[in-house]
């Protein structure tokens, strides 16, 4: 079972085109209209860190629940995880482009406004990037910890670094929960500094951990048809599609209630937030899109059995779900920014981009180690996994 | 009275799934099979396959329907109200109870399907074929109307049955 993948020379040069389209895109972006670039940048930053922790949260939770079926495709989260150094430092350029993004971050605009100033204890910049680099220094520190038992645990084996393993992951996510909503409320959140939902942070927590089990399930999908883990069966496919569905539910559910409870009370602080994106000429369709795309369809195509342990249905269906993210993360940060509705070769260059980074990176962390944790002690389980 | 059951009594596994294929092999109806935890082959592999789950789809659509009928009928076409100035037609308010009464009634309808069709109302008496069958004991119930009788339990022995009833 020892395998190391090879990336090969295509994967590389395609991701490389893929980075200098994302880059020629930024730059003529950032010469139009820097605004715009900023928006792009945050909205892709976003994107990757939720992908990077969700999968990193997913890997946790597989430990903590002694999953059997999971146990062979354990490296594929764990090198997503592998984004999150790269994610910091794109994320530490943000510093120059607060001013821009955060209407909070100029001392004018808090002098005149009450509001904000009450607020300004928690919304100033040199706290921002205290509090950045914080989140990414845990993030980061409890990446290496669980990667470095995990292959540590390759070589020695036993079931000490399991157990170590499964503590350390508890621990993770305990700080991840608590660090990714105030990371949410910082970055986007507070893009409309006088709005708040108390249910913002747990929704885009959500929608990470959602969109992580997409992606890792497109990986595994990918992988197979290239003939890397050959174990993979239908039960293998029914419990990828059972996560999907569940956290379809879930993310579906703080949405509504979020949309439903301030649609209800009309509060005109509250409902200043929804008028612009349910009303507003443009982002009408994208609101309604939103909710079709990441509830309505996986919902109703991952329900029965027959479509939830396809390959076809699940091929089809992840890249729909991998748009609707970026439209969630469109709808959340464009209007406080950019203002009116623009969506161009900007925005899909940047994304194009930021995927091949992403694709890039996650790869090399995937070719550094085996790629089947050989000493898991719940790897044959999964091999002969059947639901 | 006449015997009308074989009961094959197995203490591993292992036998009662030789047991199992062999009688599938032979065309022997099994009428029913108790296993302490479910048995993958023979869940897949015994020829009926539960439709509960399809039928608690219906109800769950047929409930979703109806709930929202019911609500637009009571809310905005017969005696139309004004909560707070939102319009009658309060469309996402509605989807709360729509959600609840939802689940409500798929669990009870599938609750009294499954009871229908298991035989399992409160005043009727289950008959328990064999007591260890509850505990730790693998047991296969043999029809001998549908099916040769010695056939069955000669197979069931020569598979390692611990013991084979006639009941």
């Amino acid at each position: 079972m020892e395998e190391k993948i090879k990336l090969s020379r295509i994967y590389i040069i395609a991701t490389l085109v893929m980075i200098v389209v994302g880059i020629v895109a930024l730059i003529i972006t950032f010469m139009g209209d820097p605004q715009r670039g900023w928006a792009n940048l945050l909205l892709n930053n976003v994107y990757f860190v939720s992908l990077a922790v969700g999968a990193l949260l997913f890997a946790s939770i597989q430990r903590v629940t002694h999953s059997g079926w999971s146990a062979g495709f354990i490296r594929v989260p764990e090198a997503m995880a592998g984004f999150l150094p790269v994610a910091a430092i794109l994320f530490l350029v943000m510093i120059f482009g607060a001013q821009s993004l955060y209407h909070w971050s100029h001392a004018t605009a808090m002098e005149h406004d009450p509001l904000l100033a009450h607020k300004a204890a928690y919304l100033n910049l040199p706290f921002w990037i205290i509090r950045m680099v914080a989140y990414f220094a845990l993030w980061i520190l409890m990446f290496v910890i669980i990667r470095r038992l995990s292959l540590r645990e390759d070589a020695l084996g036993g079931l000490d670094l399991f157990k170590k393993l499964e503590h350390r992951a508890k621990v993770f996510i305990f700080i991840v929960i608590i660090t990714f909503s105030f990371a949410m409320i910082d970055w986007v959140m507070s893009i409309d500094a006088h709005w708040y939902s108390t249910i913002f942070a747990i929704r885009n927590f959500v929608a990470a951990f959602h969109h992580a089990a997409i992606v890792i399930t497109f990986i595994v999908l990918l992988m197979h048809r290239k003939g890397y883990f050959p174990f993979l069966n239908k039960s293998h496919l029914g419990d990828f599609s059972r996560y999907i569905f569940m956290l379809c539910i879930i993310w579906g559910y703080f949405w509504f209630t979020e949309f439903m409870l301030i649609w209800y009370a009309n509060i005109p602080e509250e409902t200043a937030y929804f008028l612009p994106r349910v009303r507003g000429e443009g982002w009408r369709f994208y609101f309604f899109a939103n909710i079709i795309i990441n509830w309505f369809l996986p919902f109703v195509l991952l329900m029965p059995k027959a479509t939830a342990r396809n390959h076809t249905v699940l091929k089809m269906v992840i890249p729909i779900l991998i748009v609707g993210q970026f439209i969630d993360l469109y709808l959340q940060i464009f209007p406080g920014t950019v203002g009116e509705q623009v969506l161009g070769f900007q925005e899909i260059g940047t994304f194009v981009g930021f995927a091949g980074l992403f694709m890039l990176v996650t790869g090399w962390v995937l070719s550094r180690a085996n790629l089947y944790p050989v000493n898991h002690p719940y790897l044959e389980e999964c091999k002969n996994h059947h639901t | 009275m006449d015997s009308q059951y074989i009961l094959g009594v197995f203490d591993e596994e292992e036998a009662l799934i030789s047991a199992f294929r062999k009688m599938k092999k032979q065309e022997i109806e099994i009428e029913d099979v108790f296993t302490p935890y479910p048995v993958h082959e023979i869940l897949e592999n015994h020829g009926r396959k539960s439709k509960i789950t399809v039928v608690g789809w219906f109800y769950g659509f047929f409930a979703t329907l109806g709930v929202l009928a019911f609500l637009i009928y009571t809310a905005v076409i017969d005696w139309p109200l004004n909560y707070g100035g939102k319009p009658s037609n309060a469309f996402p308010s509605f989807l709360v109870i729509t959600i609840i009464l939802t689940i409500f009634s798929i669990t009870i309808l599938s609750l009294f399907t499954f009871s229908w069709r298991a035989n399992l109302w409160p005043s009727n008496e289950k008959p328990i074929y064999h007591k260890e069958a509850t505990d730790d004991k693998f047991v296969i119930l043999v029809n001998k109307e549908l099916t040769n009788g010695g056939k069955a339990s000669s197979v069931m022995k020569e598979s390692g049955a611990i013991e084979v009833i006639e009941k």
